[in-house]
């Protein structure tokens, strides 16, 4: 779909499928048009309607009865009823859709709009996109025709294709071009429609085959219509129910070389305009480079992108300090400090009271009891802080060299002091 | 490369014949897909620059394309094989892909994995017996069911034994072993005497006996069908027939079967008589259904 791009070459097969050397044909621009599938299908969807016949119920359906309604006051509905009697039809409701053989509600009239009108424009538009998409191996694949084994897409045969006469030969032909695979495929979906159209004289169904487009008929025709799948089609007159059959683009299609040269003089190019359609250029593309994915990653736009916001934020579960420890330390790491002494005093309170019971009530504690260890323990402390106060006091000028400690042993000491006076 | 994302975005939005949809994902039918989704990345329709990893009678390829040859579908597919030894297939691989996505890589990597995981667990399964499982076809089956059925009624096997019978009988293969009834026999030779008649004739006769027989053995099988119905009645009121039943116990002694062909002895000799001079028989061997017969006939 590039405007830009060189026009690659295509080579064309004989009708024995060997390349012949030195025939090479420029690919017409028609297969850089823009592939619009929105566009075909919608012009599909109306060119079908054009080829529909009228139907449509009775005139008179439902109304062939001078019924009338009995009114209030029989205790009926008040439908309007058959008059007369001795019949079982007789006082049956008429008329309405809801009755039984009554006329259907809206009445399907002949002079329904069947048909439709596209505009010129959007026909040929159409048309250029569905040849342009046959040029694509992808979609043709995609739409489900098997042409894996096919030398070279868009395929090009020579022009001796369209003189031949027998369908053997035809069937020879399509074997060597390794397009049989495709009408394989169609005998295998030789099958029964589903539903009413069997008696209404759509019986068999079956999915389409190859395409093949020619210049000339020199007999082409009716050696190959008999083959199941098989189309032909005139360049002139390029059918759009047949290039995208089913609204869906990508038909497997096989050029003879005239109508393969042809398709220039009728398409034209964006610089030319097309010889044969009046007034016709090929469609603008809206991009001219297709490639969106090269595009994004390309310099030019990166450069005037700002940088990408990579941080990531990530949502943390909410922790409740009061109830959980960790969370307030977080916090307050001070916290820790004043559990261990409420800890600590508390054991000490209970200690004491201990003690103090044990005085007082006269019983005598075992020395392993832990209040009697732990006043033991306090006591030996207590002595040691005194006596390292005590060397600090004598030895001042020595314990330069160690500041550290005596600041431990200052806060040991007020400590100590403290708990004394509590005492 | 161009087409690429043009492609993926028709495909993807309007109609690929391989795409298999389901509710919660979408797979791809296409038998050179990587993965076996369809994903943008995995489509090898979508993507001029792919490779496959597929295994043909147990030989595993790696299938590369590029953008160059996408025109050209009978070339398009770079084959090679891929060595037994799978730490050198594993190397070849990264040799082969060398400068590729690294989505194909190391997807063609673990399909190699899958493949040769299941190869060895083919052979393995070969060397045991496993029982095949066959699925059962509804819509076949019930169809098979029906036709035999048809066939069956359409074959009509009773008129066929019968006329095989028959044929049997017509060319001798039975050399006239065909068990008569001892009274009915007799009857029949004093008939012969009476009658004078020759062997052709008697040919003939019998002939005709097994002509008529079929039609009387219909006719019979109406009236033992009605004297089944009679049976029940009859036999609460005719005790004293019963002394004659008593007395034909000879007749009796042999099966209910014999009594029956007898009867058709008796109807076939009794025309056959009426035909030529006529000497009329009467025959009482079940007192139940000559009354019966005298009964229709009256």
């Amino acid at each position: 779909m590039s405007l830009s791009i060189a026009r690659p070459l295509v080579s064309v097969y004989s009708e024995k499928s060997e390349v012949v050397a030195g025939s090479s044909i420029a690919l017409p621009f028609v297969f850089k048009a823009p592939i619009r599938p929105d566009l075909v299908n919608d012009v599909h969807v109306s060119m079908s309607k054009n080829s529909r016949q009228p139907y449509c119920v009775s005139k008179e359906a439902g109304h062939q009865t001078s019924a009338e309604s009995w009114g209030t006051g029989r205790a009926v509905a008040r439908i309007p009823r058959v008059r007369g009697g001795g019949t079982h039809r007789s006082g049956q409701g008429a008329f309405g859709n809801m009755c039984r053989g009554g006329r259907m509600f809206a009445p399907t009239k002949p002079w329904r709009r069947w048909h439709r009108r596209v505009n010129l424009r959007q026909r040929r538009a159409a048309a250029a996109a569905a040849v342009a998409a046959a040029g694509v191996p992808a979609l043709v694949q995609a739409r489900g025709h098997i042409i894996e084994k096919i030398p070279e897409l868009p395929l090009v045969v020579s022009d001796k294709v369209q003189e031949i006469t027998k369908t053997k030969q035809a069937v020879i032909f399509l074997r060597r071009i390794k397009a049989w695979s495709d009408v394989l495929k169609v005998y295998k979906s030789q099958r029964l429609r589903a539903g009413k159209g069997k008696m209404r004289n759509r019986r068999r169904v079956q999915r389409k085959g190859p395409l093949i487009i020619y210049y000339k008929d020199q007999g082409l025709t009716r050696a190959f219509r008999n083959i199941p799948g098989v189309d032909l089609l005139k360049v002139d007159k390029l059918n759009l129910l047949k290039l995208a059959p089913g609204g869906h683009v990508g038909r497997f299609i096989i050029w003879t070389q005239s109508a393969f040269e042809r398709l220039d003089a009728l398409f034209g190019s964006w610089k030319t305009p097309s010889k044969e359609k009046k007034n016709f250029n090929l469609p603008q593309p809206k991009m001219a480079n297709t490639d969106l994915t090269r595009l994004l990653k390309s310099e030019e736009i990166r450069k005037v992108l700002r940088a990408p916001n990579k941080r990531v934020i990530r949502s943390t579960r909410k922790l409740n300090p009061l109830t959980n420890s960790k969370a307030m330390l977080r916090l307050n790491p001070f916290s820790a400090v004043l559990r261990r002494k409420a800890v600590l005093d508390q054991q000490r309170k209970n200690n004491q009271r201990a003690l103090a019971l044990a005085e007082k009530r006269g019983i005598k504690l075992s020395p392993k009891d832990p209040a009697v260890r732990a006043e033991k323990i306090r006591e030996r402390r207590q002595k040691l802080l005194k006596l390292a106060a005590a060397k600090k006091t004598k030895k001042p000028a020595a314990k330069k060299t160690a500041p550290p400690p005596p600041k431990k042993k200052a806060a040991k000491e007020a400590k100590a002091k403290t708990p004394a006076p509590k005492k | 490369m161009q087409h690429d994302d043009v492609v993926w975005a028709i495909i993807n939005k309007t109609h690929c014949s391989h795409k298999v949809t389901t509710k919660t994902q979408h797979f791809c039918r296409n038998e050179y897909n990587l993965t076996g989704l369809c994903s943008r990345a995995s489509c090898p329709l979508a993507n001029s620059k792919y490779a496959t990893i597929r295994e043909e009678n147990g030989i595993i390829y790696l299938y590369m394309k590029t953008a160059e040859r996408v025109m050209f579908p009978a070339k398009q597919w770079e084959k090679v094989k891929l060595s037994r030894n799978f730490e050198k297939a594993i190397y070849q691989i990264n040799e082969n892909l060398l400068y590729w996505p690294a989505f194909i890589k190391a997807k063609c990597k673990q399909r190699f994995v899958k493949i040769t995981q299941y190869l060895i667990r083919m052979r393995k399964l070969k060397l045991r017996r496993v029982k095949e499982l066959v699925p059962i076809q509804r819509k076949i089956e019930r169809r098979e069911r029906r036709r035999e059925e048809k066939a069956l009624v359409a074959a009509r096997i009773d008129n066929a034994i019968e006329k095989q019978l028959l044929e049997r009988l017509k060319k001798g293969t039975y050399n006239d072993i065909y068990n008569f009834p001892q009274m009915a026999f007799d009857a029949a030779l004093k008939a012969e005497e009476v009658s004078g008649e020759s062997e052709s004739e008697k040919e003939d006769d019998e002939e005709e006996e097994m002509e008529i027989e079929p039609e009387l053995e219909r006719e019979l099988q109406k009236t033992v069908e009605e004297t089944d119905e009679f049976v029940e009645a009859d036999s609460d009121m005719d005790s004293d027939a019963e002394s004659d039943s008593g007395r034909k116990e000879n007749v009796d002694v042999r099966s209910d079967f014999e009594s029956e062909t007898s009867d058709i002895e008796d109807m076939a000799v009794k025309k056959i008589s009426r035909k030529k001079p006529r000497v009329e028989i009467e025959y009482e061997t079940e007192p139940i259904a000559s009354v019966s017969r005298k009964k229709i006939k009256n």
